[in-house]
């Protein structure tokens, strides 16, 4: 269970909306991330057809997932990896901590990813005596600081300099000034530190290609290289859904990735690894590890989230969503924020655990815009409205509400006569044409938003006045 | 544990009730991957300073540093004009098989601290010493098997005297490249990707390729860009005009 959960949703996202900082951050870090993926784009006019083939790509792929999975455990294993199989979480922890085990591992440096933070690997880790320390930035920054990423690319986003400049003081018991090149210079030491002492390197993977047994990383920092040549073995950890045939796919994915994400034109460094070293070669890990996650993605492959496994990770549906705009990632509460967060938690949890994110979207229809595989993210979150209220989910006075409309809609004369009697029931409570609080235990609905109140002349009405007028 | 026959078993059923779900089409691959690749070479040989303009202008957007020589015996020189800006005393160089030139023995000769990496296997012991050799060197250089114009990308291939550390643990990299390097596009470099993996893998082959697109950058505090947060903070590219015979990938 994650730490954020001990609080309701709605006492999470209200939190996030009374904290100035983390307002002022949300809106310079979205805006910009916004404004370079929109300038990279521009730059590239051959852009929207490559989404399109990137799509397309993603979709084939699905289509025969198992047969480009077995071609890529043939060329891993066929140049001296391993491939392991986890259905669960329990399993991903368990493989990785008895590869530890078995290697007699102690120091593991990681490569930001999302999979490992899905599986809540570094607990694990710990709790086995092996340590693990995040290498990217951001992500060691929140390590520090015992917290969870609240951006899928941008991870620390939500801390000012000058809390990382405490942070460090008290951690590395560093004295320094809050100064971005200053913080990061302390950290290059502390980190290459490890990188040279670690025995385990884990990452994740951005895309394997089957054709070749490849597993591709992409980062700007240089961690996911020293990660993956430094310690004697490399672990991989990869959602199925991250195998794409072959290098030809491989770049039409590169070509709008980076741009998506932070608006580069590509990340500073790509590394594209083929198992383990090989004769010859000064670096490279001695074993090299595979492990293919499922948790909850394979039982999507023909249902209803389906669309949500062409996820490339790239956050721009975070930068654009309204909502994620003003509560940040740590109210979501779950390890993937954001729009397509609410659909992969509903993967990896169930339905049940969205009952309120399910609502956390206006369903504007930005996501699916930013999307560089153009997810139709609304189109899914309507979909668990609908599970989560005919599963029950939603509270009782709300379904009796909506019921009661539905049941007065079939009766015209029963809703004229009703929209008559509301009107008359609204007068102490509507001001400009809003309704701000409902009485009673309906005021749930009304706490975060306003209901339109029923107009002077209903539409019904002007349109019998219009019908009489025209026939005169 | 789930073994491998119980996975599959799983996901070839949601496969088949999947089926029909979407449509979609997987980038078409290339036959012949090598033979294209040949017919490609040739054509870009013919715009070869348009490419190394738009490369030039896209790797100083990413904060890199271009410089022009007309031959190889000249790159030495800009390699130690870099260290000497810089006070930096400590290199570390592929070996003149991969490079297409001995820059050790010139930079000795102007009183820096040089040493090639080895082009063939070493034992367990000396590849730890040389690892530490690369860490306390401020300046490595590489070759480059292919630099993307599009992008500004340098791409290395790993193998036998073609260490990886070279590029990732000193704080400057010097790479040297020519004209028979450039090609155009990501898209082309996916061609190239095929042809490399084309047939049997050469034996010198490593098991890593790094595509290099200017120096180590993070924004993670507070969204303010900062260089050299763990691989090189300065990343040069150095064209030889007259081009260089190496082993190429």
């Amino acid at each position: 269970m994650e730490p954020e959960l001990a609080t309701p949703f709605r006492e999470r996202a209200e939190h996030a909306l009374g904290d100035r900082f983390l307002q002022e951050a949300l809106t310079i870090a979205t805006t910009k991330f916004i404004t370079l993926r929109r300038e990279a784009f521009a730059e590239l006019p051959e852009g929207e057809a490559l989404r399109d083939q990137a799509r397309a790509i993603k979709e084939a792929t699905l289509q025969r997932l198992d047969h480009w999975l077995e071609r890529l455990v043939e060329n891993v294993e066929g140049r001296g990896g391993r491939v392991h199989y986890a259905t669960s979480a329990d399993e991903a922890r368990a493989i990785v901590l008895d590869i530890a085990r078995r290697t007699g591992a102690r120091l593991a440096v990681k490569s930001k990813s999302m999979a490992t933070e899905e599986i809540h690997l570094n607990e694990a880790l710990e709790a086995a005596g092996v340590t693990p320390v995040e290498t990217d930035l951001g992500e060691y920054i929140i390590q520090l600081a015992h917290e969870r990423p609240s951006h899928i690319i941008a991870p620390a986003i939500h801390k000012t300099k000058g809390q990382v400049a405490e942070l460090f003081a008290r951690e590395l018991k560093r004295e320094t000034v809050p100064d971005p090149e200053v913080l990061t210079r302390i950290a290059r030491g502390e980190l290459r530190e490890k990188f040279l002492q670690a025995d385990l390197g884990i990452s994740g993977a951005n895309f394997a290609v089957a054709e070749t047994g490849t597993v591709v990383l992409v980062t700007n920092e240089g961690n996911g290289r020293m990660v993956t040549s430094l310690p004697r073995v490399h672990v991989a950890v990869m959602g199925v859904e991250k195998v794409i045939p072959s290098m030809t796919d491989l770049a039409v994915f590169l070509a709008i990735l980076a741009k998506s994400a932070t608006g580069q034109k590509l990340s500073v460094y790509t590394s594209l690894v083929n198992g383990p070293r090989r004769g010859g070669e000064l670096e490279g890990p001695e074993e090299f590890h595979l492990v293919l996650l499922d948790n909850g993605r394979v039982r999507q492959i023909a249902g209803p989230l389906r669309e949500s496994l062409n996820c490339l990770r790239c956050g721009a549906c975070l930068n654009v969503c309204p909502v994620y705009r003003q509560i940040g990632g740590h109210a979501y509460g779950y390890t993937y924020p954001g729009p397509i967060g609410i659909l992969l938690t509903a993967m990896l949890n169930g339905s049940e655990s969205v009952k309120d994110l399910a609502h956390a979207s206006s369903l504007c229809g930005a996501c699916v815009d930013a999307c560089p595989v153009r997810i139709d993210i609304p189109r899914m979150l309507i979909e668990l409205r609908k599970d989560v209220s005919e599963g029950g989910i939603a509270p009782w006075s709300e379904r009796l509400v909506f019921r009661a409309f539905a049941w007065l809609l079939r009766r015209p004369a029963l809703y004229r006569l009703g929209a008559r009697l509301g009107r008359l029931a609204q007068a102490p409570l509507a001001r400009g044409g809003r309704i701000r609080r409902v009485p009673l235990f309906f005021g749930e609905w009304t706490r975060t938003r306003d209901l339109p109140a029923i107009a002077p002349r209903t539409f019904q009405e002007r349109w019998a006045e219009l019908e009489r007028e025209a026939r005169r | 544990m789930t073994g491998k026959a119980e996975f599959f078993e799983r996901i070839r059923a949601e496969v088949v009730r999947g089926r029909g779900a979407a449509l979609g089409t997987t980038a078409l691959r290339p036959g012949k991957a090598r033979e294209r690749l040949d017919v490609l070479r040739r054509e870009l040989s013919e715009r070869w300073r348009e490419n190394l303009d738009r490369f030039g202008r896209e790797f100083e957007r990413v904060a890199g540093v271009l410089h022009r020589v007309g031959a190889a015996d000249e790159v030495p020189g800009v390699v130690a004009r870099i260290a000497a800006e810089r006070g930096m005393r400590k290199v570390v160089a592929w070996p003149a098989a991969t490079l297409g030139l001995d820059v050790v023995a010139p930079l000795a000769a102007q009183g820096l601290e040089a040493a090639a990496m080895p082009g063939a296997d070493v034992d367990g012991r000396e590849r730890e010493r040389l690892r530490a050799v690369a860490a306390a060197a401020d300046l490595g250089v590489t070759a480059a098997d292919v630099a993307i114009a599009e992008t500004g990308t340098l791409v290395l291939v790993s193998g036998a005297g073609r260490p990886r550390s070279t590029s990732l643990l000193p704080s400057c990299h010097v790479a040297v490249f020519d004209r028979d390097t450039l090609v155009e596009s990501l898209l082309q470099m996916g061609l190239v990707l095929e042809a490399w993996h084309e047939g049997a893998e050469p034996s010198w082959r490593g098991a890593a390729i790094n595509f290099i697109t200017g120096p180590s950058r993070t924004a993670d505090i507070e969204l303010t860009l900062t260089r050299g947060v763990h691989g090189p903070k300065e990343v040069h590219a150095v064209f030889v005009e007259q081009g260089i015979r190496a082993h190429r990938a």
